[in-house]
């Protein structure tokens, strides 16, 4: 089957294509905040599990986390998710159709994920079943990371589209990928590195602070150092005509790659000082980057299979103006909330 | 056709998203009218200064996290997935055209959980004041979720203006909107009762769990005024043909409507049971009992709303095939195969065949139907259909039941899907062999022109009666062919008697039992109201007998003769001979006697679609398995019960409800004559529309047992729809004589009539046919291409066999023989078979007095043209005889 006759015709979009792309990396970036930050979390809680009340006294607040993380990471999955829709829409339903049998696995999958977080953290120190829902949560996070990573990678490279047509279930998954390993590895990685942030983020205020922060910046540190080689060896799976795009063939995308991976170095030497807010602020920095280095991909990757000006542009700016205002009006009610809740905390 | 197909043929995807919406409605609604409880439960606490109210509350909450935010909001997510992965086209479409919508939906959303959490985690460090308000943010932040989804779902049942204007608030703000949004919130009201009751059960203080109980019966009665009036109005305002199309032609959908209908009735009484003083235990039970009341509501709702819009995923806009409309007319032209990108077949060949069958069933039927799997099962829906059947089925799909979409492709590809879904079944069909008659000599009764004083014609009135010997399971057609015959009594004046005689009539030997061969007289009391002795027809005359005369027609009648085709000794000849004879009553003395052909015939091949075989030796009739599958069609489809009845030995005639003037039944007012519901249904789904299809189901095919059109006509090529018209002109005819019927209209709007449909006359079945005049001008010569269909003769006294000729005295048909049979006749059971009586007395087998053959009543050569116009001449064709 000739390749172009498979890619589905788009939909005219109603705003231009950038303003989608934004709002999409956006989201993205704080949805897999999120995840990495329950997955990292979970990975540091059932490593360090230990049988004394004092570890349960002091990370009962963080098990209390997860469960609230799932609720916002599901949440931020969903601009992603939608925006990414809208400029791809053709791309990603075909990808999602190809490995339709997994993809929808995680929908129950999830469902279970999200009760064993609200389990665990009520049974935290009260069952030794925590320990188990935490292990199983987990297990389902990574399912569906690797799931969304073959989603992505299938949706991103239309070459792959042909297996279709010796399975039709929806079961294609991209094992000979070079790239999919590195990719997911990736992000598991990341979990670790971030989960290792929020925990010190978290200790930072408490007391025996030094110690926790300290530990949690040091995974962090030490999983970025990871991070660096997983992402060179994600970047030398990459084909050749990708690769060498960040190699120097794009400017702009080698340019940012370069500074993505400076940015993490300092991130790491900060951390390693025990530095948190510099740490922080180095990550952020990084992960702008990397969020950057990912569309790159996606738009090297897809080549001459997609361009975003082929989609035609209807635009509902009343619409949009309208979405905006929502959106705002929603932040200012979510901060006030906020500002009550934590008012009721100092009373 | 745009995207691939996710090929789940045991659970399909449609399934899937059944499933999930409905779970997902369930909770949501709760998730918006339980945000509204808590908050006024709250409220109330406050005000009563009531703290074990609050901490019903509490638990409520927690109650309410776990269930909305969890499962609610996930399952929420699941929906989404899943209609992209069962209609991802759609689900494109919509995305694209209310992205900001979706957007600001979640917005909401996210309000939502931040508001629920805060509520939940700080429920106690909360001021009274504080708390109050992050409640109201949570449930006006839900209801406005609703309120942006509603939008987006109503727009698919009725997209109002967005079809022309394709402006995104106009399909937002569309016609049942607004119902649609009253009807939801009322539903939310209900579920925030219904799930109220399932934390109040658990109050350990018996005193506020009675309390609590009362309040969750107000909340849930409070909303059923206004889902009565926002039902109401919501029904109405979907458009009255998808309502008439899916609430009263699907019968799919009476299944969740009595769900829905039963429900309400035992939620509303169930809620009442929370008052009574009843066991902890009981009540606890109860109360689960009544959510899975309530997930079965709401399923019934939501199965109702989903199936009022069939057949498409966005009325008027998209089929629930991911068909465009706008698509559909060039898709027919070219074929869907050639355009869809997901397929490995383009080109249909023999060999790919099944193989492009299977993608156009992916490509046209997956979304909706599995194959052996849980729901909508193509093989057991196509079960007791044949290929031909089958094909027939794709042809006619969504013409008269139009909540199915229409087949969209060419013929190829409709062949290709037919053959694919009949290869699914076990059991393969057997290639029809060809019928070889068997040609029977015949001796012609003697006649001595010169000494004979009498001429003695008989015949049937009908060229071929048919008769259905399915007797067991339905009959429309019994056993009872009616003669008539005249005696002349030569002369130069000659006269027809009618005084001093009887005419005798007997059935040719092996044919004297018809009961031996078909249940008519097991059934006839529940077919025809009445008992009957074995082998005697419904006038009470048998095989042997002598005519009545009927002094104001002035001609002699034998009716209801139950003559068959099938012969005692295994033989089928469809045209069974009698022998007539005139006897002078006081002397006893046979003045004349002669024989007729009384064709009869029980070729209805409906078996060529509904499956089985010839019930008769193999041979001809219908089956059981033939009787069984087309009742089990007409039940499915019309909702009736012929099936149990004809199991419970009470079979039923067709005409009992569909009004039929040849068995004189009135049938029952607002439906359909027999004729036009038999013609219009069929025309709909039958793809050919010449001859080929009048023989489906008359029997006239050439390979088949009867091939009943053989008459002069027939030997010069002049084939059936010539006088009665293509098959959707025929079915047009008797359609439009009962316009009255809601259903005419239904089964006329998709004939393809060769005439516009406004120049077809109207045509009352069996009174009026065409004329023989209407080629036969003048009883000339008819004119080349010259063609009877649509010139009705006005009543029955019109008709061919009750016309009689210039003097009054003589039937067209006493000379012309029966329609269908018309001298010279050239039946394949033997060539003169059906031209006896001109042999007898003419001694070829032209008209009576052809060839200006006068003599023959006569007994002399007579001048002019009496009878008729243009009678004195010699006879047109004579080569055909000749041959």
């Amino acid at each position: 089957m000739e390749l172009p006759n498979l890619i589905p015709y788009p939909e005219p979009i109603p705003a231009p294509p950038e303003i989608f792309i934004i709002l999409e990396q956006t989201f993205f970036l704080i949805h897999i905040l999120l995840i990495n930050s329950i997955l990292g979390l979970s990975i540091i809680l059932s490593y360090k599990w230990a049988k004394e009340k004092e570890f349960f006294e002091n990370n009962r607040p963080l098990a209390k986390k997860i469960p609230l993380f799932f609720a916002l990471g599901i949440n931020m999955a969903i601009p992603a998710l939608l925006f990414i829709q809208v400029v791809y829409g053709n791309l990603f339903y075909t990808s999602s159709i190809l490995i339709g049998t997994f993809w929808i696995l995680i929908i129950p999958l999830l469902i279970l994920a999200y009760y064993s977080s609200y389990f665990h953290y009520r049974k935290f120190g009260l069952s030794s079943y925590a320990k188990h829902a935490l292990l199983f949560m987990m297990l389902i996070v990574l399912y569906i990371a690797f799931i969304l990573v073959n989603n992505l990678s299938i949706m991103e490279m239309p070459q792959t589209w042909n297996a279709y047509f010796s399975n039709r279930e929806g079961t294609i998954i991209l094992w000979n990928l070079n790239s999919i390993y590195p990719r997911y590895l990736h992000f598991i990685i990341a979990s670790i590195a971030i989960g290792g942030l929020v925990y010190s983020f978290y200790f930072r205020n408490k007391v025996d602070r030094d110690n926790k922060v300290r530990e949690g910046l040091k995974i962090f540190a030490y999983a970025t150092m990871i991070q660096i080689a997983v992402g060179i060896w994600f970047l030398l799976s990459l084909p050749k005509g990708v690769m060498i795009k960040f190699m120097g063939e794009n400017t702009i995308a080698t340019i940012i790659l370069l500074s993505g991976i400076a940015t993490a170095f300092i991130s790491i030497v900060v951390s390693l000082k025990g530095k948190l807010k510099e740490s922080l602020i180095f990550l952020s920095l990084t992960l702008i980057s990397m969020i950057i280095n990912r569309y790159h991909l996606r738009v090297f990757n897809l080549g001459e299979n997609f361009s975003l000006s082929h989609l035609k542009v209807s635009p509902q700016w009343d619409v949009f103006a309208l979405f905006l205002f929502v959106l705002l009006t929603g932040i200012v009610i979510i901060i006030y909330m906020l500002k009550i809740a934590f008012q009721s905390k100092m009373r | 056709m745009n995207y691939p197909i996710w090929e789940l043929y045991y659970l399909n995807s449609g399934t899937l998203v059944a499933m999930i919406s409905i779970l997902h409605v369930f909770i949501s609604h709760f998730a918006v009218g339980g945000g509204i409880y808590l908050w006024l439960t709250d409220l109330k606490s406050v005000r009563q200064n009531d703290l074990a109210l609050r901490q019903y509350v509490r638990r409520h909450l927690w109650f309410f996290l776990l269930l909305t935010m969890v499962l609610g909001g996930v399952s929420g997510v699941g929906i989404w997935f899943i209609i992209g992965l069962s209609n991802p086209w759609a689900t494109s479409i919509l995305i694209h055209t209310f992205v900001f919508a979706w957007a600001i939906e979640w917005v909401f959303f996210l309000v939502e959980i931040v508001s629920l959490l805060i509520y939940h985690y700080k429920f106690e460090t909360l001021t009274d004041k504080n708390r109050l308000i992050i409640a109201f943010i949570y449930a006006a932040s839900a209801w406005l979720s609703l309120f942006i989804i509603n939008g987006i779902i109503t727009f698919m049942l009725t997209p109002g203006d967005w079809l022309s204007t394709g402006k995104f608030w106009d399909g937002f703000f569309n016609p049942s909107h607004l119902p649609s949004l009253l009807f939801r919130t009322a539903v939310c009201i209900m579920f925030a009762g219904l799930f109220g009751f399932v934390t109040a059960v658990y109050e350990k203080d018996e005193k506020l769990k009675n309390t609590l109980l009362k309040y969750c019966n107000k909340w849930l009665y409070s909303a059923l005024p206004f889902l009565l009036f926002s039902g109401i109005w919501y029904f109405f305002s979907i458009p009255e043909n998808t309502r008439f199309t899916n609430f009263i032609l699907n019968k799919q959908t009476s299944q969740p409507l009595s769900i829905f209908i039963i429900t309400s009735i035992l939620i509303y009484l169930f809620g009442l049971i929370f008052i009574l003083r009843t066991k902890k235990i009981f009540q606890r039970f109860i109360v689960f009992l009544f959510l899975l009341l309530g997930l079965f509501w709401i399923g019934g709702f939501e199965y109702m709303r989903e199936y009022a819009r069939k057949p498409y995923i966005i009325h008027g806009y998209m089929y629930s095939t991911s068909i465009l409309v706008a698509h559909e007319e060039s898709l027919n032209r070219e074929g869907i195969l050639k355009k869809a990108r997901w397929t490995e077949v383009r080109e249909i060949t023999e060999e790919n065949k099944i193989e492009a069958g299977k993608e156009l069933f992916n490509l046209q039927c997956l979304s909706c139907h599995t194959i052996k799997g849980i729901k909508n099962d193509i093989v057991e829906k196509t079960k007791g259909l044949t290929y031909l059947g089958i094909y027939s089925q794709i042809y006619g799909q969504g013409k008269i039941l139009d909540y199915m979409p229409k087949f969209v492709g060419n013929e190829k590809e409709m062949d290709a899907l037919a053959a694919f879904i009949a290869s699914l079944h076990d059991k393969r069909e057997e290639i029809l062999a060809e019928f070889k008659p068997k040609e029977e000599e015949i001796k012609i009764p003697n006649f001595n022109p010169k000494e004979d004083e009498y001429i003695l014609l008989a015949w049937s009135i009908l060229g071929e009666k048919c008769i259905t010997d399915a007797d067991r399971w339905f009959s429309f057609l019994y056993p009872g062919s009616t003669f008539q015959a005249i005696l002349i009594k030569r002369g130069k004046k000659p006269e027809i008697m009618s005084e001093g005689i009887e005419i005798h009539y007997e059935v040719q030997k092996g044919y004297e039992n018809p009961s031996k061969h078909v249940d008519f007289w097991k059934f006839v009391e529940s077919l025809k109201g009445k008992t009957l002795p074995k082998d005697i027809g419904i006038s009470g005359k048998g095989l042997k007998g002598i005519f009545d005369y009927d002094s104001n027609k002035k001609i002699f009648t034998a009716e209801g003769i139950p003559v068959l085709p099938y012969r005692d000794d295994g033989v089928f000849n469809p045209y069974p001979l009698f022998e007539v004879k005139a006897i002078e009553k006081n002397t006893g003395k046979v003045l004349q006697s002669t024989k007729f052909v009384a064709a009869v015939s029980t070729e209805l091949r409906c078996f060529l679609c509904h499956g089985g075989k010839p019930r008769w030796n193999g041979i001809s009739g219908i089956s059981d398995e033939t009787a069984i599958n087309i009742l089990k069609i007409h039940d499915r489809n019309h909702g009736t019960k012929l099936l149990e009845s004809a199991l419970k030995g009470k079979p039923m005639m067709c005409q009992k409800c569909h009004e039929d003037f040849i068995v004189k039944s009135e049938g029952i007012k607002g439906h359909n004559s027999f004729s036009a519901s038999m013609h219009g249904w069929h025309a709909n789904y039958i793809p050919w529309k010449d001859e080929k299809s009048c023989n489906l189901c008359h029997p006239n095919d050439s390979m088949g047992n009867t091939r009943c059109n053989r008459d002069i006509h027939a030997k010069l090529g002049i084939g059936c729809t010539q006088c009665h018209g293509r098959l959707d002109d025929h079915a047009a005819g008797v359609l439009l004589s009962q316009k009255e019927t809601r259903t005419a209209h239904l089964l006329l709007k998709n004939l393809k009539t060769e005439l516009p449909l406004h120049d077809i006359n109207p045509r009352k079945p069996w009174i009026q046919q065409p004329d023989c005049l209407n080629c036969h001008r003048g009883f000339q010569q008819p004119q080349k291409n010259s063609k009877a269909f649509n010139n009705w003769t006005r009543d029955l006294s019109g008709l061919y066999r009750a016309r009689k000729d210039n003097s009054s005295k003589i039937p067209c048909i006493a000379c012309h023989s029966s329609p269908h049979a018309i001298y010279p006749a050239f039946n394949d059971f033997g060539s003169n078979r059906d031209n006896i009586q001109p042999l007898q007395y003419q001694r070829m087998p032209l008209a009576l007095s052809s060839e200006m053959k006068c003599e023959v009543c006569h007994k002399i050569k007579m001048e002019g043209s009496f009878h008729h116009a243009n009678i004195y001449r010699k006879f047109r064709n004579i080569h055909l005889i000749s041959k």
